[in-house]
């Protein structure tokens, strides 16, 4: 038998893969890039599994075809798919109770979220070598973390780790690596860098996959259900409270969110979890200017895209202004007027 | 040879392994998963290290995930992986030198 790809515009055939789905209690992702499946001689789908990016998900086999190793076949077909697209780094999404089927092959546990979902990815040191590379980087004293995406990096940025530095001895600082929208990575890393070279006792490290990435998160980047986004916020908690555990960390700090409906639900469930892994959750209101505007990387975004970068120069520190003043920032400039939208959902 | 960029071979079936190359600078750092690890672990082994030895491999990351394949096939999916990741595997192959 033989694993084919599914089109999404093969209208029939997708919804025999939905229903297979069904059956065994699993939702087909609004967002996969590659649908595949094996058929009986039929025609119909007895083993399926999609991929969207990095992550593998969404399989499901027909419990009267189980332990014919169609699974195997999935992965290997998948596997080979996302190498061809250059992903080699892979994650996998499962329900707990089949953890087992893919530690068989060759990937290993993360992170857990207790009766909903088990995040595996295929190395053996992917995530232990991550951890063991911040230990290095640990310093003594109380030590507090924030993460941020910082695009760009402004005044509000500055205010919450300004704030973080002078009550803690060190704050470890997270930069997502994730190279989503106009702003590259390198350049945000650069700004933050340059924005809190003053103050000693910030260390800055990259999220790397493990936290708020495509892969952990995807609801950040994407917008989806209320429901999924809670799933990806718990398992995203869950690393983050073993990246906690590797640098000593007793505290996260992090911005109130007026305005972004998926960082809203992200700092509720930071709020609620936790305290229970002895990590207390400070929640920081957002900084006002005088004249009550609210400082936000998204109103930066916007006045960038409608050429207005004067009228937000007050929510900027000089380094992120003086770049965007810079002839090397004109081509980041031209692809934030293109985009549709730069307000993160 | 020189690993230059990512490459697999292999599949994730019975009798079958699935074997990945990445660059590395650290000499050969070996993962090895099996279905049939306590038996026959330390021969996969042997036989994964001997096949990358003789193909003057040096530096890779190495990724194994055995599902009982015999030898011969260890050493045709290793050697497989190793000319796809230096662009050798698309040209007219050397068989006879190092090559078996």
């Amino acid at each position: 038998m033989s694993v084919s790809q599914v089109y999404t515009s093969d209208k029939r055939t997708m919804e025999k893969v939905k229903a297979l789905l069904e059956r065994v209690d699993i939702t087909l992702d609004e967002h996969l890039d590659y649908t595949c499946a094996v058929f009986d001689e039929a025609g119909v789908p007895i083993a399926t599994g999609s991929a969207f990016g990095a992550t593998l998900r969404c399989f499901a086999v027909d419990p009267a075809h189980q332990g014919e190793g169609l699974l195997n076949e999935v992965i290997t077909h998948l596997m080979e798919n996302r190498m061809e697209r250059g992903y080699f780094h892979l994650f996998v999404y499962t329900k707990p109770g089949s953890a087992k089927f893919f530690k068989d092959l060759g990937f290993s546990v993360i992170a857990e979220v207790p009766g909903l979902l088990t995040f595996l990815e295929n190395r053996k040191n992917g995530f232990s070598g991550y951890l063991k590379k911040l230990e290095k980087k640990k310093l003594p004293g109380q030590a507090a973390a924030i993460v941020m995406n910082a695009n760009p990096f402004t005044l509000g940025h500055r205010w919450l780790v300004e704030l973080a530095a002078q009550e803690n001895e060190v704050v470890h600082l997270f930069l997502l690596s994730e190279d989503a929208g106009p702003i590259p990575a390198s350049v945000r890393h650069r700004l933050v860098r340059e924005g809190v070279a003053d103050l000693p006792n910030v260390v800055c490290h990259e999220t790397e996959a493990y936290l708020i990435s495509s892969a952990t998160f995807p609801g950040y980047f994407l917008k989806s259900e209320e429901k999924i986004l809670r799933t990806q916020a718990r398992l995203d908690t869950a690393l983050f409270v073993q990246i906690a555990a590797a640098l000593d960390v007793t505290v996260r700090y992090v911005g109130s969110e007026p305005r972004s409906v998926v960082t809203g639900i992200y700092n509720e469930v930071l709020t609620e979890a936790l305290p229970a892994h002895g990590i207390q959750c400070r929640v920081v209101p957002r900084r006002e200017l005088p004249d009550g505007r609210i400082i936000s990387a998204s109103a930066v975004r916007q006045a960038i895209h409608d050429d207005a970068l004067d009228s937000v120069a007050d929510m900027l520190p000089e380094t992120t202004l003086a770049f965007f003043r810079s002839a090397e920032a004109a081509p980041i400039i031209a692809a934030l007027r293109t985009e549709q939208d730069v307000v993160h959902y | 040879m020189q690993i230059l960029k990512p490459a697999t071979a292999g599949t994730l079936e019975s009798s079958d392994l699935m074997v990945t190359l990445e660059p590395g600078t650290d000499g050969i750092e070996l993962s090895l998963t099996s279905s049939v690890m306590n038996q026959y672990g330390r021969q996969i082994k042997k036989t994964v290290l001997e096949t990358l030895e003789r193909l003057e491999v040096k530096d890779a990351k190495v990724t194994v995930v055995d599902k009982g394949a015999l030898d011969c096939t260890i050493k045709a999916r290793v050697e497989c992986a190793v000319l796809r990741s230096c662009d050798k595997a698309d040209k007219n192959i050397d068989w006879g030198g190092v090559i078996r």
